[in-house]
């Protein structure tokens, strides 16, 4: 190793603490800023502190190039992995927001590429921590150092890996078939990451049209499915029904979710919000008179909010004739099997005799 | 009402006998408080329980609520006439009954 290479590397081995804080503060700043702040679901964050023997043979193969180790911009490296391409634009945006970048060193890849060809198409930024964002006397030469942040999807960084263990940039030419393949592969990737950000924005887009139409109670042909349920029951619907059932006894309501119960009404075969709704307004009344016979006289003054959808589930089960397997279903189903199940529904089928509607 | 008390390591059984009502919650409230420091498994044997009140079930919901937040708590051997309160009160959804 020439004089010049072995200054390097002495730099280095003194400088490793230093590139150890820069990676402990950039990678706990860039979780509080993608995953606490902006709430993104990331695939991954990865980052590492380049080996002595890998910094070795880089300084072999180009040395000169490198004045002094601030002129190395890998030497630390953080990966941020995203599911959608569209994400890339967002974290690279708060990355240049926080750090300083060193734009005429970062590469774009997916603006290298000509129309007719594909490959490994990541953003690469060098960066570098402002003063104002952090320092640290006891590292003096913490905010000079570059370091680079790799963007990418998980579909990228898959077709990557790969590519990188073919083993394309060692000495053994990996035959141009090979690489053509790997090629069409990236294509096709590129396709599915459209494709994955399609589908979720088309997901998004319904989620908020429904959205849009139970909030305005617009319940006509609203398919019941978990988004719909979820929608419809920020509406409080069963508000009503629980604060009549909690003036039998001037009852305190204990409010739990009401989310268990979406798989019961698919049992029950509800099928749109409508028939929810319709269950709602024409049962609440026997709903209110099966828990004024099962609280009246009783000192019993705390409920569940539970109580409303589970009376108006049972008067439904009864109403149309479907008895006691289906209340024992009801049961089961949100309480787990028990073998005390059987006598409850007994009693209640019971009590609901005793309505006279039903 | 009475309560006994049985403790291993980090596993409590409380075997709950008798009325809890208005006079007698404060008391099971005070029992189980005193007892549940280090437990990460709380179970409430109702065995022997032949009533329970709203402030009763005030004092199970509060010892669910804690023991949530660190472990579990389970109620076994519930009776018929305490299992009915749970049922008319919607509180079978909030609590593990075995």
């Amino acid at each position: 190793m020439n004089t010049h290479n072995q200054n390097l590397m002495n730099e280095y081995i003194e400088s490793k603490e230093t590139f150890k804080k820069i990676q402990e503060f950039t990678m706990k700043r860039l979780k509080e800023l993608l995953v606490d702040e902006e709430h993104l679901f990331l695939a991954g964050m990865e980052s590492r502190i380049k080996e002595e023997k890998s910094l070795e043979k880089k300084l072999e193969l180009k040395g000169m190039k490198y004045k002094t180790l601030s002129d190395i911009t890998d030497i630390f490296g953080a990966r941020i992995i995203t599911f959608y391409n569209d994400e890339i634009d967002l974290v690279a945006s708060i990355i240049e927001k926080n750090f300083n970048i060193d734009f005429t060193n970062s590469i774009d890849k997916r603006k290298l590429y000509d129309v007719d060809r594909f490959g490994y198409m990541s953003l690469h930024y060098i960066c570098s921590i402002p003063k104002s964002l952090y320092s640290d006397p006891a590292y003096p030469k913490l905010n000079d150092y570059k370091f680079e942040i790799q963007i990418r999807t998980a579909l990228q960084h898959v077709w990557a890996t790969i590519f990188h263990d073919t083993g394309y940039k060692t000495d053994v030419e990996v035959p141009k078939e090979y690489i053509r393949n790997l090629s069409r592969l990236a294509g096709m990737l590129e396709f599915a990451d459209d494709e994955f950000r399609k589908i979720r924005d088309n997901i998004d887009e319904y989620r908020n049209k429904i959205k849009k139409l139970v909030s305005k109670g617009d319940f006509k042909d609203i398919t019941l499915n978990i988004d719909s349920y979820k929608n419809y029951l920020e509406l409080n619907p069963f508000d009503d029904l629980i604060k009549k059932i909690a003036k039998i006894n001037n009852s305190e309501i204990e409010y739990s979710s009401l989310e268990p119960y979406y798989e019961i009404l698919v049992d029950m075969n509800i099928k749109t919000l409508s028939e929810l709704e319709k269950l709602r307004v024409d049962y609440s009344e026997d709903a209110y008179k099966l828990s004024l016979l099962q609280l009246k006289g009783t000192d019993l003054d705390i409920i569940s909010n539970t109580v409303a959808l589970q009376n108006l589930c049972i008067i439904y089960i009864v109403k149309k004739g479907r008895g006691e397997p289906e209340l024992l279903n009801l049961y089961n189903h949100l309480y787990g099997e028990k073998p005390f199940h059987t006598t409850i529904v007994k009693k209640i089928l019971e009590q609901a005799k005793g309505i006279a509607s039903l | 009402m009475t309560v006994n008390i049985e403790k291993e390591n980090e596993n409590m059984i409380a075997h709950i006998e008798g009325r809890v009502d208005t006079t007698t919650a404060p008391d099971l409230e005070k029992t189980l408080d005193d007892n549940i420091e280090g437990i990460k498994n709380l179970t409430l044997d109702m065995s022997k329980l032949e009533y329970i009140s709203s402030a009763g079930l005030r004092v199970v919901l509060k010892e669910q609520k804690y023991m949530s937040k660190i472990g579990k708590m389970t109620l076994t051997n519930v009776t018929d006439p305490v299992m009915e309160v749970l049922t008319i009160t919607g509180f079978l959804s909030i609590l593990d009954i075995k």
